[in-house]
């Protein structure tokens, strides 16, 4: 197993230099002056001269991205030139916000697209099944943004259940920062009210971005329940009286969630993709709103590092699934044990 | 010997016909899949038609008329008027019209290099071909599309054309991994063996063996992917980063109209429908055909 | 009263092309305590029986025209999902041709058998069993079955096992439970030839032990006379033949039987016989009358018309075929 893992992490490392090379070549490929870009338009043509050599700019493009994952190596993703910090201080202070709406989400969506799985592929063709399978038409053709637009249009504008715009509102005094989830810190500092008060603006933008994987990922079990339920193993199971509850939510449920998690691992790249336009909706100051506008203002460094993160974190992820679905599948683990 | 052709010939077509008709029993038996194939059609004709069948074909262009803004609903303007007084319906079927055209450029010009190396990749297995193809692969599938669409038409300058390029470039992997998957499976089958035997070429056998077999799962997928397309053009002009005004595009019309909610919804609301219509219609339609074809997963 | 009597059943498919008529007004009794084996080609409709009567039968597309299925008086196709959950604890339990798929991949051995008794025996009440008792029996059923270190064996996955201890497994759980019937499905088809013998002799030698009643599929002939008292002969959904095993492997009398044990090669036999020339019925569209008059060499002009009954030609030896009806 161990050796797996390995396996997989060098793998992962390799697509990830190539993810580097790939964008960083891009980056420098378009036409514009990063050196120009980064000091703005007032300065002189000697600092820009100045910052192309501190750039690396004149040298040739092999010798610049050595000094590009070299800074990378020590932790140094460059400077923005829209925000004036460095990337990386801008990602420590957005990345928790996001990281927070994402794993709201995928609780929201694991446990609804599971419900609605399940009991659509148990009572499959029944009237459940029927509109399960319309709402998951309609949630998978769905943009997140059109839901982000609907939904807050509904509940936040007409319906006034909730806040559409940011974490907490401006006259609330935020909680102090220990893991940068607010519902979480908000519940350490013993602020109860903050806390209801945060997750009540989680709500909406977690929805927004729930919606496409409840329809997904409920699809996706419902079909292989289905598979299972013809499968010899389950009618064997039937025929020795094995209770229902026991019969569903053991021997059906186990083998049929493996594919569900693997496509929950796949996923979470579009749910990362999603936050993009969601946050963007409902203001939600985090690491893709940062990355949307970064990318409006041409802010090469913060791009690429942008980019760089989401690769590491889809691939942290997709290792987490194997992993996960490796402890889940006994004929995997076997197999890997003994390979 | 020409009878015996002819009657050859005759069984053959009959067979086909045949194909065609459980073909068809198999899409229509899911009612769904005919709506979908309904709803494509009448929007395929109505932005073939677009200016002869809106009322309004000046509003898809450079139009300002502050008299006629913001109006609901009406006979007049069946989705209302936008911001600047144009009309929101007329604007909606240009708009599918720059929605197919993106999908149709990027499929055209995405999925031929991911078939074809693919294809090669698969009848490579197990070499230093294959690896490299597929790790190469692996980098552009590293990062979810929308992000490096975003970066790489935010780093170009933001334009359709940029957004096609960006989206056809990040679109041929998907085809490699799916055609590598089929055609490495039928490597090993006697049929390739065979060609290879009987000293077919390599070429012969890339596209005449083992292109054929996968062309079911290859079409299933490109009609779901014309919809997972649109929505991320839609995306990507929604976010500002596609085709610029005054182009009538439907991810741009929704972002505009959105800060005009909740009192003008009509010029959010109507283009997000259309949107979500004509995703459905071709997912509706992909799933049609993967019941047709029997196709496991795409 | 038979323990387990089939009447007239008929069950079909819907597919694509239309109506499958698959079972043709079957008829199959077991009593108590008999062994009882069900012989026909691949296709004729015998698994299509055995999951009638378990009613495990995928609804759609398979569908139950006609018939009753009665277990000890009660209709089984009629019985309430308690009714039918109690028979499965109680009464009747089954192994299923092909241990490979038999078996849920996801969990141990010892978990899957642990749970078939937890269900059907444990819990509370009178006569129930405690988790001790219930491991006891576990081990003691998976030793039973001949297999070597069932402690061992219970913390096994399935797809560490072999084909032959899988289904060794497979008779553990069917048989841990002291159930009446038990219903074989081709239980060593799948099996390679050497374990086959020592699979069917173990379970010989279980049921022969706990007395329980067996309904036994299969296509070899060999497998009956040692295994049966009594048999069945199916055609394409109907059953064409039946007697006690000697009688009717001694005398076969329907043209179909006759065919059917000339096609079995023998060791001491000259040449190889030619078989039964055609192949099993469409079902979409089957003959009318007896089912087998299009391959059948004493054709008469009434097979084409009806269906034959019974008819007797020995004690307890009946044959659907007009040329017995005198």
């Amino acid at each position: 197993m161990a050796k797996y893992i390995g396996l997989r992490l060098v793998q992962s490392i390799f697509v990830l230099f190539g993810l580097s090379l790939l964008i960083f070549s891009i980056a420098r490929v378009v036409p514009g002056d990063p050196a120009r870009a980064a000091l703005g338009f007032l300065a002189s043509q000697d600092q820009v001269q100045q910052m192309r050599v501190e750039m690396h700019l004149d040298k040739p493009f092999p010798v610049q991205y050595y000094y590009w994952i070299r800074n990378v190596m020590h932790g140094d993703l460059g400077k923005s030139s829209y925000t004036r910090r460095p990337v990386t201080t801008d990602l420590a202070q957005y990345i928790p916000a996001t990281l927070e709406l994402i794993l709201f989400a995928t609780l929201i969506s694991l446990v609804f697209g599971q419900i609605m799985g399940i009991l659509a592929g148990y009572f499959r063709n029944s009237w459940f099944d029927g509109l399960s399978r319309l709402v998951s038409y309609l949630g998978i053709a769905t943009p997140s943004f059109v839901i982000a637009i609907l939904l807050m249009f509904l509940f936040s504008q007409v319906f006034r259940l909730a806040p559409s715009v940011g974490r907490l509102p401006i006259m609330m005094q935020p909680p102090p920062t220990v893991t940068g989830f607010m519902v979480l810190d908000s519940l350490l500092a013993g602020q109860v009210k903050t806390a209801l008060v945060a997750l009540n603006h989680l709500l909406l933008p977690a929805f927004s971005l729930a919606v496409i994987h409840i329809a997904q990922e409920g699809r996706i079990t419902r079909s292989s329940i289905v598979e299972n339920l013809n499968k010899d193993y389950i009618t064997m199971h039937r025929v020795h009286g094995i209770r229902t509850s026991r019969l569903v939510f053991k021997y059906l449920l186990r083998p049929s969630i493996i594919p569900t998690i693997t496509v929950m691992g796949l996923d979470f790249a579009f749910l990362m993709s999603n936050a993009f336009l969601v946050e963007l909706v409902y203001m939600w100051p985090g690491f893709s709103r940062y990355a949307v506008t970064t990318m409006l203002n041409k802010d090469l460094n913060a791009m690429v590092a942008v980019v760089v993160v989401m690769g590491v974190t889809f691939a942290l992820v997709n290792l987490a699934v194997d992993i996960i679905i490796s402890f889940l599948d006994p004929t995997i683990r076997i197999q890997r044990r003994g390979g | 010997m020409w009878q015996e052709k002819r009657a050859d010939l005759a069984a053959s077509f009959a067979l086909r016909r045949r194909g065609l008709a459980k073909g068809w029993y198999k899409f229509s038996r899911n009612p769904l899949s005919v709506v979908g194939l309904v709803v494509l059609v009448v929007i395929v004709l109505a932005t073939g038609l677009a200016s002869y069948i809106t009322p309004y074909p000046a509003h898809a262009g450079p139009y300002t008329n502050f008299k006629a803004a913001g109006q609901p609903p009406s006979w007049e303007h069946l989705f209302g008027t936008d911001r600047i007084g144009r009309d929101v319906f007329t604007r909606v079927i240009f708009g599918y019209r720059f929605s197919l055209l993106l999908g149709i450029v990027v499929l055209g010009l995405g999925v031929a290099p991911g078939v074809i190396l693919g294809l090669i990749a698969g009848y490579h297995r197990g070499t230093w071909v294959e690896t490299t193809i597929m790790r190469v692969t692996d980098v552009f599938l590293a990062v979810p599309p929308l992000v490096l669409a975003l970066a790489i038409t935010a780093m170009l300058t933001p334009s359709l054309l940029n957004e096609m390029f960006a989206i056809a470039l990040l679109w041929w992997p998907w085809y490699c991994r799916l055609v590598f998957a089929v055609s490495s499976s039928m490597r090993n089958q006697f049929f390739i063996r065979e060609a290879e035997f009987s000293g077919a070429s390599e070429a012969h056998i890339l596209f005449r063996e083992m292109l054929p077999n996968c062309l079911a799962p290859i079409l299933t997928k490109m009609t779901l992917d014309m919809g997972i397309v649109i929505l991320l053009g839609a995306s990507l002009s929604f976010v500002g980063l596609g085709a610029q005004p005054p182009t009538p595009c439907l991810g741009t019309m929704v972002a505009d109209g959105a800060k005009r909610l909740p009192g003008e919804w009509w010029s959010t609301i109507f283009p997000a429908l259309a949107i979500v219509l004509v995703i459905l219609a071709f997912n509706l339609v992909g799933d049609g055909l993967r019941d047709v074809f029997a196709v496991e997963e795409v | 009263m038979a323990l387990l009597e089939v009447k007239d059943l008929c069950v079909g498919y819907r597919i694509f092309e239309g109506h499958l008529r698959v079972l043709n007004r079957a008829r199959l009794e077991v009593d108590s305590g008999e062994r009882v084996g069900l012989v026909g080609e691949t296709g004729c409709g015998k698994t299509t029986t055995v999951k009638s009567i378990l009613r495990v039968l995928p609804t759609p597309p398979a569908e139950v025209a006609s018939g009753e299925i009665l277990y000890r008086g009660a209709d089984i196709l009629r019985m309430s999902h308690r009714g039918i959950r109690d028979l499965r604890r109680r009464e009747m339990t089954a192994i299923f041709q092909d241990p490979l798929q038999s078996l849920n991949p996801m969990f141990t051995v010892g978990t899957q058998l642990r749970d078939i008794l937890k269900d059907s025996m444990g819990g509370r009440g009178r006569g129930r069993l405690s988790r001790r008792e219930i491991e006891a029996r576990c081990i003691a059923a998976l030793h039973e079955t001949g297999m070597p270190d069932p402690e061992r064996i219970m913390h096994n996955y399935p797809s560490q096992l072999s084909g032959g201890m899988r289904q060794r497994v497979c008779i553990a759980e069917a048989l841990s439970r002291e159930a009446q019937l038990l219903l074989a499905d081709e239980p060593t088809t799948n099996l390679d030839v050497t374990i086959q013998d020592q699979i069917l002799r173990k379970l010989d030698e279980l049921v022969d032990e706990k007395g329980t009643s067996v309904l036994i599929i299969t296509h070899s002939m060999g497998v009956v006379r040692d295994l049966t008292q009594r048999m069945y002969i199916m055609y394409a959904g109907t059953m064409v033949e039946t007697g006690r095993t000697k009688d009717l492997l001694a005398a076969p009398r329907h043209p179909y039987t006759q065919g059917l044990m000339e096609s079995v090669p023998r060791l001491t036999g000259v040449g190889i016989s030619d078989g039964i020339p055609g192949r099993i019925p469409n079902y979409l569209d089957p003959p009318s009358g007896c089912r087998f008059h299009p391959r059948c060499v004493h054709v008469m002009p009434v097979c084409k018309e009806t269906a034959p009954e019974f008819f007797s030609v020995g004690e307890g030896h009946v044959v659907a075929c007009y040329l017995y009806r005198s």
